[in-house]
């Protein structure tokens, strides 16, 4: 593999007044053009560890612990001009409601000049180039749309505004949270089809935040499981979600209906809920409701592993005899 | 017992514009008792809207919703008489459906109170037994809806509209709003229910995994009509109009990892129903509308035995 685009190591995130771990010992890379999904739960931390790339964790929430290594700088430790500079321009974010990325009082032509002219300075060709962007995301009028304002565009348009953005300035790095969990899903398609297209077309590299295993499963190389705070799996997609090691991403997935299963089987269920990731102390957080579960899961925290597919936090592996 | 709604449209006015909403345009549906019926579609579809048609809360412009004969909307006038309570809604987000202030106990109590049913000594009991039904612990009834988690909300929501021992349930996204570990669980509840009470389903969604999960019967709608509706098998495993394979194709489906499912997504986007397209109102983005689709309406027609479609160009 090639050197990677960015690499996270051990990244911490915790909150501020009462020191709760967040976010724990996340490590992993991206690698140049690779796309790369984090699927969890609510309050896996999955969009934390987003947040934490580009230096917008919300307030009372500070990453304490690791580095995240991205063009000879740690993002973590630099100061607040390097971020801005490298924000929406070298790595940009789309997230899962347009409405908290637009302004609502400001023309939508008069919005991205605007992200250009904060990276670049005064530009003569800026013009055409958000018009030219608002056509490459297949926005029928551009012209119309530049004098527009976002409540007068449906979601998927305002969704459509938002990845015209965010590619304005050619980003080495998209990072997505969920950006269409909100749409219908055909509206939902036509965003997933867009933005498989210009990753092609730009070679660039991609972190997909979402709950939801099947949007992933068709446009991710590698993804990310996570559980309380911690990544428990990851490996390539189709291993990951044929062949998964952990017993979480195991239940996860059969917990699913298939459209395969002509009996309509019943749904197997994971007992219980995710425990808070503070809570968790030096155990496997998914011990408590875990059927592989022993005194070893109880007391003592699994780290990542190699074995036969993926990489996974666990002593009693799928594959493994039980 | 059937559910049966004939020919049923509901028309909103915008007060400011005076636009017209057409909500509904014309639905028909026959479910006998103990089936279910799955309801897919997107938004603007009007599958929310015949929800709270099913259950009395709002009155359609034209056509008639009975359940066992009788005209819902007039028993809603009457409600306290609790016959209404017959038909319960289950919303999808059990946070804001639970009054926040009120412990979940309290909760069941108000209803078996408003609706006078069971004697005041008998509440404490049938609260437990209620609980108990859901496989929430009794022990948990003086806790507030904080307290539990979204899949024990949703389970005191489903707990409340079974209080009055309803026959039918409309579930209005019953699962959309919660964790994807914890959907499984609340399923398997709602088919056990079915099974042990004998209840009757109307289950909406825009999820048609779960809807093939749990439905005998599938009615998939497009701005305020059904265009195909059928047993579960027979529109899903052999779709006929062109809106439902578009459905069906724009499903992420985590078990085909690798597959190129984005490269002919449905083109445009459902019109706003203030604005209805003339003809088929799938006209505008069907990939295959011919000049007459534009004009003419289409009505079910059946193509195989009880499998209906609204398409002319289905053969």
């Amino acid at each position: 593999m090639s050197s990677p685009l960015i690499k996270v190591s051990n990244l911490t995130v915790s909150t501020s007044d009462d020191n709760r771990t967040l976010v724990n010992s996340v490590s992993f890379e991206i690698a140049p053009g690779e796309a790369v999904g984090v699927v969890g739960e609510s309050g896996s931390g999955k969009t934390l560890t987003a947040l934490s790339l580009l230096g917008l964790l919300p307030r009372g929430v500070q990453a304490t612990a690791g580095s995240i290594s991205y063009d000879g700088k740690d993002l973590l430790h630099t100061d607040s001009e390097t971020l801005r500079s490298i924000r929406g321009n070298k790595i940009a974010m789309i997230y899962q409601d347009p409405m908290t990325a637009l302004n609502p009082v400001m023309r939508l032509g008069a919005q991205l000049i605007e992200v250009i002219e904060s990276h670049e300075g005064q530009s003569g060709d800026a013009t055409e180039r958000v018009l030219t962007a608002f056509s490459d995301v297949g926005i029928p009028d551009p012209k119309r749309a530049y004098e527009s304002y976002p409540h007068e565009f449906s979601g998927g348009m305002r969704q459509r505004v938002m990845i015209a953005m965010a590619l304005l300035l050619s980003p080495e790095l998209l990072i997505a949270d969920e950006p269409t969990t909100a749409l219908d899903v055909t509206i939902q398609q036509q965003i997933l089809a867009l933005v498989m297209h210009e990753r092609r077309k730009r070679n660039m590299s991609m972190l997909w935040i979402t709950h939801d295993l099947g949007v992933v499963a068709n446009l991710v190389d590698r993804v990310i499981v996570m559980y309380a705070g911690r990544i428990v799996e990851v490996g390539s997609v189709k291993d990951v979600f044929t062949n998964p090691q952990h017993p979480y991403t195991a239940g996860l997935l059969a917990s699913l209906p298939k459209a395969s299963d002509k009996n309509r089987t019943r749904l197997v269920s994971i007992p219980g809920i995710p425990p808070k990731p503070w809570t968790v102390g030096e155990s496997c957080a998914f011990s408590a409701r875990c059927t592989r579960a022993d005194d070893q899961c109880r007391t003592t925290l699994p780290l990542l592993r190699e074995n036969s597919s993926t990489q996974a936090a666990c002593f009693h592996l799928m594959g493994e005899k039980r | 017992m059937t559910l049966a709604i004939t020919d049923v449209t509901k028309k909103y006015k915008i007060r400011t514009t005076g636009a017209q909403v057409n909500a509904l345009n014309g639905v028909t549906i026959v479910l006998p008792a103990k089936q279910t019926l799955g309801i897919v579609g997107e938004s603007g579809c009007g599958k929310s809207t015949l929800a709270r048609m099913i259950t009395g809360l709002e009155q359609p412009t034209a056509g008639t919703v009975t359940w066992n004969n009788e005209e819902i909307f007039d028993k809603a006038k009457n409600m306290l008489s609790s016959k209404h309570s017959k038909i319960q809604l289950v919303f999808q987000d059990p946070y804001s459906s639970l009054n926040p202030r009120q412990k979940i106990g309290e909760a069941l109590s108000e209803v078996l109170t408003v609706h006078k049913l069971v004697e005041k000594s008998a509440i404490p009991a049938r609260i437990d037994e209620l609980l108990t039904e859901v496989g929430i612990s009794p022990d948990l009834a003086h806790r507030y809806p904080h307290q539990l988690s979204g899949g024990q909300r949703q389970r005191v929501s489903i707990a409340r509209a079974l209080a009055s021992q309803p026959d039918l349930l409309v579930l209005d996204e019953p699962v959309s709003a919660l964790d994807v570990s914890v959907r499984a669980e609340v399923m398997n509840l709602l088919i056990d229910l079915r099974e042990r009470l004998g209840l009757t389903y109307i289950f909406i969604s825009h999820d048609l995994s779960m809807i093939r999960h749990i439905s005998d019967q599938i009615a998939v709608m497009y701005l305020g009509r059904i265009v195909e509706s059928g047993s579960w098998d027979a529109v899903l495993e052999n779709p006929r109009h062109p809106y439902t394979r578009a459905l069906i194709a724009a499903m992420p489906d985590h078990t085909m990892v690798g597959n190129d499912l984005y490269e002919a997504p449905l083109a445009g986007e459902v019109p706003d129903p203030a604005a209805m397209p003339s003809g088929c109102a799938f006209h505008l983005r069907c990939p295959i509308a011919v000049p007459s689709c534009a004009v003419n309406i289409q009505n079910l027609r059946e193509v195989e035995e009880s499998h209906l479609i609204a398409c002319q160009e289905v053969k």
